[in-house]
């Protein structure tokens, strides 16, 4: 058994489609960052997915069966559209 | 033509964003490191890089995992924060490792349909020649379970030698990931640094091959899942002695640098 990145749980998917697309389109990680509740339905996401990507607590999501890899990366997506003066600072 | 060029390079995206979490000096040497490999691809007049990298979940999401994959288009593109690009493809060699690859019972899979993932992008903004050459993506997966052992990868790298010596062009092999690095987990600040060095020192004595017997829940312990790709390269060059060309231990990241001497073989 893995420590750290095991098999995205079925039950997981649209959660994971949901950090994907944070992740991967950034049409969609705008609007999510314009109005969550708007672009969370637009996926399948069931209450508790919705609850943990409120909190956006790592330990909360990869509970759900969210892949660790996507929460990090979906998580520095949201900083680069929310707080882009944070990179390139030198 | 043989292989001209054999290195692994990281691909940390913060290399390229430079966040304000980072350690400039750091970085810079790193870029430095680069730079160095940029000088060797361009020396062993390289006409081709073909670069292995793991897929971080971006060309590939769960609609298909493959375990080795061979990007066959005419180009490919990719984006990553304000770095929009995209890279010609050296379509006739990438057919060729496919084909042959297929013939040796490696099944493969190919897309002419991919985003390049930064895993790919990062170590060539900053190591293509000038002019610049086209590439082959070659894709092993490293993040989602189950990923292809570490035998197989090796076994993936010595048949794509056999492959490479047989064609025209002079090619350069990257390795692109490591070393070790746990995002996303309550391990993500303490990488296993030691684990490294241990690799690093058995890689400067030519004993690549060992790499071969690692488990996969090893790599996952080290935070190295990503030296699937090294093992592949490692398949390719043998017993070559590697050269250590950085290793740059950052508050989340192995940064290490790697060429091994491959132009005599």
């Amino acid at each position: 058994m893995n420590e750290h990145y095991f098999f995205p749980p079925a039950s997981a998917y649209p959660l994971n489609r949901c950090l994907f697309m944070l992740k991967s389109d950034p049409g969609f990680c705008a609007r999510y960052s314009a109005d969550r509740e708007s672009a969370m339905e637009e996926l399948a996401l069931d209450g508790d997915a919705r609850a943990a990507l409120r909190s956006f607590e790592r330990d909360r999501l990869i509970a759900l069966g969210a892949h660790p890899y996507l929460v990090f990366m979906a998580g520095l997506r949201l900083k680069m559209e929310s707080q882009p003066t944070s990179f390139e600072y030198f | 033509m043989p292989v001209v060029a054999a290195v692994a390079c990281p691909h940390t995206p913060q290399l390229l964003i430079r966040p304000d979490t980072e350690d400039r000096e750091l970085v810079l040497r790193v870029h430095a490191a680069y730079a160095t490999v940029k000088r060797l691809l361009t020396e062993a007049r390289a006409d081709v890089i073909c670069i292995i990298a793991g897929d971080h979940v971006e060309g590939f999401f769960l609609n298909a995992v493959p375990a080795f994959a061979v990007y066959a288009g005419a180009t490919i593109s990719g984006k990553f924060g304000r770095y929009d690009y995209t890279l010609p493809v050296h379509e006739p060699l990438a057919r060729a490792i496919l084909q042959q690859g297929i013939e040796r019972e490696f099944d493969l899979t190919y897309s002419q349909d991919l985003r390049l993932d930064y895993a790919f992008y990062v170590p060539l903004h900053f190591t293509m020649p000038e002019p610049r050459v086209p590439i082959v993506p070659l894709y092993v997966n490293v993040y989602l379970p189950p990923q292809p052992t570490p035998r197989r990868c090796y076994a993936w790298g010595r048949a794509l030698r056999e492959i490479l010596d047989a064609r025209p062009e002079r090619i350069a092999l990257m390795a692109s990931g490591g070393m070790s690095h746990y995002p996303g987990t309550d391990r993500y600040a303490s990488p296993d640094f030691e684990w490294d060095r241990q690799m690093l020192d058995a890689l400067k004595a030519g004993r690549g091959a060992d790499t071969a017997r690692l488990t996969g829940e090893e790599l996952d312990k080290a935070g190295n899942v990503e030296l699937r790709t090294w093992i592949t390269l490692l398949g390719a060059v043998g017993d070559a002695r590697a050269e250590v060309l950085c290793y740059e231990p950052s508050w989340h990241h192995g940064n290490a640098m790697v060429m091994w001497p491959v132009a005599t073989r």
